[in-house]
């Protein structure tokens, strides 16, 4: 076995997927990353918002308390989004997506009903054998959290194949696994070139989407409060660290929505750290930035 | 897990992205020989004006190029590379279509940051994509994403669309 280092990219996720690995000759690497990308596109078809073979396009177009069953991996991904809502009060809400189709971000599912305003992720219910029922009409959009999945499951099978050091990453949502120290760097709007911006060993790393620009071509959030279901400061930029990819996508929307003590208090549930971008201010550790 | 911030407190800058790099995935020989291991020669095609035409014209300076995987004189299927804009990288892809005009796959090959030319040229290539309503239509259906598409990944799903017309148009069943 040699230390040879292979890279390869695909579009997948809506984004493109970069893979490196390294201490693989280079048929096994080619093999292992092959079945990396099976994997992640497996879960793009399961977790898409947008596909109505989708799970949850099967989930939208059931009846309203009916159970439905997904793929192990839908169920675990729903299980994570639950878990991270419930320990936010809602901060992080899978399902905003209803808000999100209102304001043109999604595209509206097939569904046979119209969301409920007030449903929440509390109406999502796991009732045990992979089966998921919604106890009130709502929308789930996975998102970012089955990206960061994704990145995950990804390095799993890269680290099982015997990869000794690996980087993963899907458009900014991003894993390291392996003994040696990796730089990731951020791109600013100030110029093409790009800031070193932290080093891990281990860790994944998340940060929040950028603003849009609205019809009437103003800048806004398009992340939401899940609680408030209002749009987040614009201004701000969050970037995580945790040693999971799909807790550091979520952790992301979390610290977006600005109650500093829910976000505090997040991170060290889950181990997690991050920095805080404010226009004007610069970077301010999540606290700082209230 | 380990982490160490280089970010200084108050360094006042607008990150939009992560990671950029720049970086060669693979060569058109390495694309060449993952999608069609078996074949025996590549066979470069000049694509001409006439055989871009149907993809929504061929503006001056788009040159793809496509080379037929054969094994004794068989054909096995096609290999195309092209350029992207991405937002403001340079992105080299290659599409594998088998013998029936099945996608293989998509591979990106090169990745880098692009110069001031580079993105003027993509510029008026932007124009010149999804030009008529039939085709945003068609791209509209064909971009499936769990988050909305990033600039790169759409411009890549657009560039593998032009591809394909002008595979249908010119290469699909073509004997030499």
């Amino acid at each position: 076995m040699s230390g040879e280092l292979l890279r390869r990219m695909r579009p997948s996720l809506g984004t493109l997927v970069e893979l490196r690995v390294e201490g693989l000759d280079a048929v096994r690497a080619t093999r292992a990353c092959e079945q990396a990308f099976a994997e992640i596109a497996t879960i793009h078809r399961l977790m898409s918002f947008h596909e109505s073979g989708s799970d949850l396009g099967r989930l939208h177009r059931a009846r309203v308390g009916t159970p439905v069953r997904v793929d192990a991996r839908t169920y675990e991904v729903f299980d994570r989004a639950l878990c991270i809502a419930a320990a936010t009060q809602g901060r992080f809400d899978p399902t905003v997506a209803a808000r999100q189709v209102a304001r043109g971000l999604l595209p509206r599912p097939a569904s046979s009903w119209t969301p409920d305003p007030a449903a929440r992720w509390r109406h999502v219910e796991l009732v045990g054998r992979r089966k998921v029922r919604l106890a009130r009409p709502l929308w789930v959009d996975l998102g970012g959290i089955a990206k960061g999945y994704a990145v995950d499951r990804a390095v799993e099978i890269l680290v099982a194949a015997g990869a000794t050091q690996i980087c993963v990453n899907a458009g900014g949502d991003i894993r390291v696994a392996g003994a040696r120290s990796e730089t990731v760097e951020l791109r600013t709007h100030t110029g093409i070139a790009a800031m070193p911006a932290l080093e891990v060993i281990d860790a994944a790393v998340a940060t929040s989407a950028g603003p849009f620009h609205g019809a009437d071509g103003r800048a806004a959030a398009v992340h939401l409060n899940g609680r408030t279901r209002h749009p987040v400061d614009a201004r701000r930029f969050v970037t995580v660290v945790a040693s999971r990819c799909v807790v550091a996508d979520a952790l992301t929307k979390v610290i977006m929505a600005g109650d500093s003590h829910v976000a505090l208090q997040a991170l060290e549930q889950f181990d997690a750290q991050a920095r805080v971008h404010v226009f004007g201010q610069g970077w301010l550790p999540e606290g700082a930035a209230a | 897990m380990k982490v160490r911030w280089l970010l200084p407190f108050g360094i006042v800058a607008t990150p939009i992205a992560h990671v950029a790099f720049a970086a060669q995935y693979m060569t058109v020989e390495q694309a060449q020989r993952a999608a069609f291991p078996d074949a025996s020669e590549f066979v470069l095609r000049v694509l001409d004006a006439t055989s871009l035409a149907p993809s929504g014209g061929a503006p001056q300076g788009w040159a793809p190029k496509a080379w037929q995987a054969r094994a004794g004189g068989r054909e096995l299927g096609w290999l195309m590379v092209d350029q992207v804009i991405g937002k403001t990288e340079l992105i080299t892809y290659a599409v594998a279509v088998d013998a029936h005009g099945a996608v293989k796959s998509v591979e990106i090959l090169d990745y880098r940051e692009a110069h001031g030319g580079e993105v003027r040229l993509a510029g008026w290539r932007q124009q010149f994509v999804g030009k008529t309503g039939a085709d945003l239509l068609e791209l509209n259906k064909d971009i499936k994403n769990i988050s909305g598409a990033t600039l790169s990944c759409r411009h890549v799903t657009e560039g593998v669309q032009r591809l394909l017309k002008v595979y249908n148009a010119a290469l699909r069943g073509a004997a030499e």
